[in-house]
């Protein structure tokens, strides 16, 4: 991919993250940490690596994407706004009572959204079952989930581990958003399972690992896919929680972000300046 | 081990009996894991069949329970409670019901059934013992089938990260479960590496050689990480005719037409080891 | 009353085999709990249509939800506790709150599993399932209302639970006609009002004979779906008889005996007496011991509904 689509891709996530912003302010709190961190992998998908049309949603051949680990929710809807399939006026909403972008996505809400997560470790077998279906039907859909790193320890994944490989389901794609925090603290301390990709390749995956903030290598990851045929997708994207505000990088109290006036201030100082560097 | 061998016979003949009795049974589970228990109530565990909750013994947790059968008779082999008492499995009021219960049978450490739950039980039990410093030793046998299920690898994921280095996993891999072969059903691939993936000290063995399996265990005491023995097993060892055939997971009535040869020739060799 | 005596699970089968016929989106999900459970033809006609994936419930849910997601109509077949009990938060969330077109059934339900424990009775599934918002649950009286009510949950938008013990049940009814949320009043009657759901209801058909007999006119009505119940036929038997009796293969607490008492205690307040399995552990044992420890079998009914009616 040529650089400046590159830097397109930069500018349109440091746009995402605007919204993200705008739904903390608009409700007084959010999760910064994790829609921060996988933020970048979402922009590159539906501006790049995923047949969608914001026009169309639900248009049968079209690429699926399923944000398992839910409440980094205000990342998919910033991303889903700023590809256009619905009103950036929604986001204002966000955490009211009926608001069409509540705090877990909710499909039957919004355009976009096509499942509704947000108790940890549904996401894959959902996507199993999405990529079957598409499969029988004869679409080469492809199915792109975002999994946390603490998410991992719930056995369901585990079960749609063994029955993505024995289906060969080479059309489904996980990131996990590996940025090394839980609620409870570094994840390594509260429960350890690393190398996370040798324990996916136990299971007869395909495995790469990726820097997740990095727009080249998460292109260049999309750019290889299927990484082997018949195999599921597995990327472990290494990322920074809160990337793309300073104070909040790896700050486990930013998971769930109360943010007063002057640090808000200062976040969207950060995305104005860096929006403005990129485009120079 | 050549005790260990008679113990597997006996367990092995206890076990048809009482099943054939009752007229139903899982009969194929109940022969594969026979040599494992041999081995764990012939040589490797510690309990005194007068006082099965002695604080000092090892634990067994049979999280595969519907292989009761199999433990019960291990357990009124060395003296837990009478052996005339097998008869009564699955009779109303019975101490002895066909998935292992806690709170019936002495000698049981761990209720079972619903497959995926026992396991994680143990590893709260070696937990506990952790906790207060003992070192108590606790094993939970698994099926393969049972491996399937998503709370098994919740337990091969959390046990290496809480340092419990009296644990044994032992997984009766008999290639079947209920209504097909397993690698057809939802392949396991190769669950050692798969477990050394997960943190484990991991080792294969054949399932059927009490001295293998011995020495396995021994391994996995030295490691210092919990253990995970892959046991090679054949469903329906020891009735030859319904070893490693399709459909031998659970039999009723008239599919225990035979048994009586069976358990005789089962006699024999018995004898011949004496 | 001598009545053919049929396969539940060869009617499973055979029903969404022809209905699969008929819509190509039907297909089926199975936890190592389909070829041998009658699911066999369907396999046979459909194996592109068919998937096992092992002894996973929560996958299964999932991955059915997933299938719904495409437009495909999922059906998932497995012994009661371990569709509803173990994969619970599955069906609340994958299934009801998406809302998505899954069919569930729970098999073995009851104490079909007679041998096997507490750890394979089902019978909490009506009370957990009851508790999910808009899940219609079916639980057919008969072999015949089995292939009706079959076809009618695969022709429903939405997701459904039906629970039947699959052990050979009656063929009671004439013909496979079902209506989702309809009662059936099967017998007229005055004295008292016996409301019976699943394939133990043929106990209570019997009973009513031997309450003819010692003077007591009781109306039956089978009550196949639960939800959404018949409020209709509930408060219509209330005032005409003003005693009702609920009759279940399931816990007295939760089942259709507290749907029941709801519906009284908020249209018309009469005595409900619930005849159920006490909720408790019980030990695993021959079916009909377990049947009459519990006064499901037909003189525990009639014992109860005299001993009722002379209060």
């Amino acid at each position: 991919m040529k650089v400046n689509d590159i830097n397109k891709l930069k500018a349109t996530a440091a746009k995402c993250r605007q919204n993200v912003l705008r739904m903390i302010k608009a409700n007084g709190s959010g999760h910064l940490g994790p829609a921060y961190s996988c933020i970048d992998i979402v922009t590159a998908l539906y501006f790049y690596g995923m047949n969608v049309d914001p026009q169309d949603p639900s248009k049968a051949d079209r690429d699926i994407f399923l944000l398992s680990a839910g409440h980094k929710g205000m990342a998919q809807y910033a991303v889903l706004a700023e590809a256009g399939f619905f009103d950036k006026s929604i986001l204002d909403t966000f955490g009211q009572f009926k608001s069409r972008v509540p705090g877990h996505p909710d499909m039957h809400k919004l355009p976009g959204i096509e499942a509704n997560t947000g108790s940890l470790g549904h996401g894959l077998n959902l996507a199993c079952g999405i990529a079957l279906g598409k499969r029988q039907d004869g679409y080469g859909s492809k199915v792109f989930v975002i999994t946390g790193d603490g998410e991992l320890a719930e056995g369901s994944n585990w079960e749609a581990a063994a029955i993505a490989a024995h289906y060969k389901l080479d059309n489904l794609v996980v990131f996990v958003d590996h940025n090394g925090l839980q609620i409870s603290g570094q994840t390594k301390d509260v429960m350890s399972f690393e190398p996370i990709a040798s324990h996916f390749a136990g299971f007869g995956w395909a495995t790469k690992e990726i820097r997740g903030n990095d727009m080249d290598e998460i292109v260049a990851a999309i750019d290889q896919l299927p990484f082997e045929k018949g195999k599921p997708n597995l990327i472990v994207a290494n990322t920074i929680k809160g990337c793309g505000f300073s104070k909040a990088e790896n700050q486990v109290n930013y998971h769930y972000w109360n943010p007063s006036e002057a640090d808000m201030a200062l976040a969207e100082k950060e995305l104005e300046d860096y929006l403005a560097g990129v485009q120079a | 081990m050549n005790d260990i061998k008679k113990l597997a016979l006996e367990i092995r003949i206890e076990a048809l009996k009482m099943m054939n009795h009752y007229g139903f049974g899982h009969v194929g589970g109940v022969l594969s894991v026979a040599d494992a228990i041999a081995v764990l109530y012939g040589k490797q565990m510690k309990y005194d069949p007068k006082n099965p909750k002695w604080d000092g013994r090892d634990y067994l947790v049979l999280s595969k329970g519907h292989c009761g059968p199999a433990l019960y008779s291990a357990l009124a082999i060395k003296g837990f409670f009478p052996r005339e008492e097998l008869l009564t499995m699955n009779k109303l009021g019975t101490r002895l019901p066909s998935h292992v219960d806690k709170n019936k049978t002495p000698g049981i450490d761990m209720t079972a059934g619903s497959l995926g739950q026992g396991v994680s039980c143990a590893l709260g039990i070696a937990l506990g013992l952790k906790l207060q410093k003992k070192d108590n030793m606790v094993y939970a046998i698994i099926g393969d089938g049972e491996a399937q299920e998503g709370q098994v690898w919740e337990t091969l994921m959390i046990a290496p990260n809480k340092g419990v280095k009296n644990f044994i996993v032992m997984l009766d891999n008999n290639k079947q479960q209920l209504d097909d072969f397993t690698d057809n059903i939802s392949p396991l691939r190769d669950m050692r590496q798969k477990a050394e993936d997960f943190g484990w000290f991991a080792v294969t063995v054949d399932g059927h050689d009490v001295e293998a399996i011995n020495n396995a265990i021994e391994l996995c005491k030295a490691s210092g990480k919990p253990g995970f023995i892959n046991l090679n097993t054949i469903k329906g060892k020891g009735w030859p005719a319904k070893e490693a055939i399709s459909n031998n997971h659970a039999f009723r009535g008239p599919a225990f037409a035979g048994v009586d040869e069976v358990i005789n020739n089962l006699q024999k060799e018995l004898e011949a080891l004496n | 009353m001598k009545y053919e005596m049929m396969d539940a699970k060869k009617i499973i089968g055979e029903t969404t085999a022809e209905e699969a016929d008929l819509n190509p989106n039907i297909c089926v999900v199975s936890t190592d709990s389909a070829p041998r459970t009658g699911m066999g033809k369907f396999i046979e006609k459909y194996p592109n249509r068919y998937y096992e994936v092992g002894i996973m419930e929560q996958a299964a849910i999932g991955v059915s939800a997933g299938l719904a997601v495409t437009g495909k109509v999922p059906v998932f077949c497995a012994p009661a506790p371990f569709v509803t009990a173990r994969p619970f938060e599955m069906f609340k969330i994958d299934v009801g709150y998406m809302h998505q077109n899954v069919k569930v059934i729970g098999r073995n339900c009851g104490f079909n599993y007679s041998d096997l424990g507490p750890t394979h009775y089902g019978l909490e599934d009506i009370a957990l399932v009851r508790l999910i918002p808009d899940v219609v649950i079916l639980a057919p009286i008969d072999a015949s209302q089995l292939r009706g009510a079959m076809k009618a949950m695969l022709r429903y938008e939405g997701p459904v639970y039906l629970r039947i013990g699959t052990a050979p049940i009656p063929k009671i009814f004439n013909d496979d006609e079902f209506e989702i949320g309809k009662g059936i009043v099967v017998r007229e009657g005055k004295d008292v009002a016996i409301i019976t759901t699943g394939e133990i209801s043929v106990n209570v058909f019997e009973a009513a004979d031997k309450l003819a007999a010692a003077g007591i006119d009781a109306m039956v009505i089978a009550m196949p779906t639960i939800a959404p119940i018949d409020e209709e036929i509930i408060v219509k038997a209330a005032e005409l008889t003003g005693k009702i009796v609920t009759v279940e293969e399931h816990f007295e607490v939760g089942g259709l005996g507290s749907a029941v008492s709801e519906v009284c205690a908020k249209s018309f307040q009469v005595p409900v007496k619930r005849i159920g399995v006490p909720q408790t552990y019980l030990s695993s044992g021959p079916y009909e011991d377990l049947v009459d420890y519990c006064k499901l079998s037909v003189e525990g009914i009639t014992e109860t509904v005299l001993e009722f009616v002379a209060k």
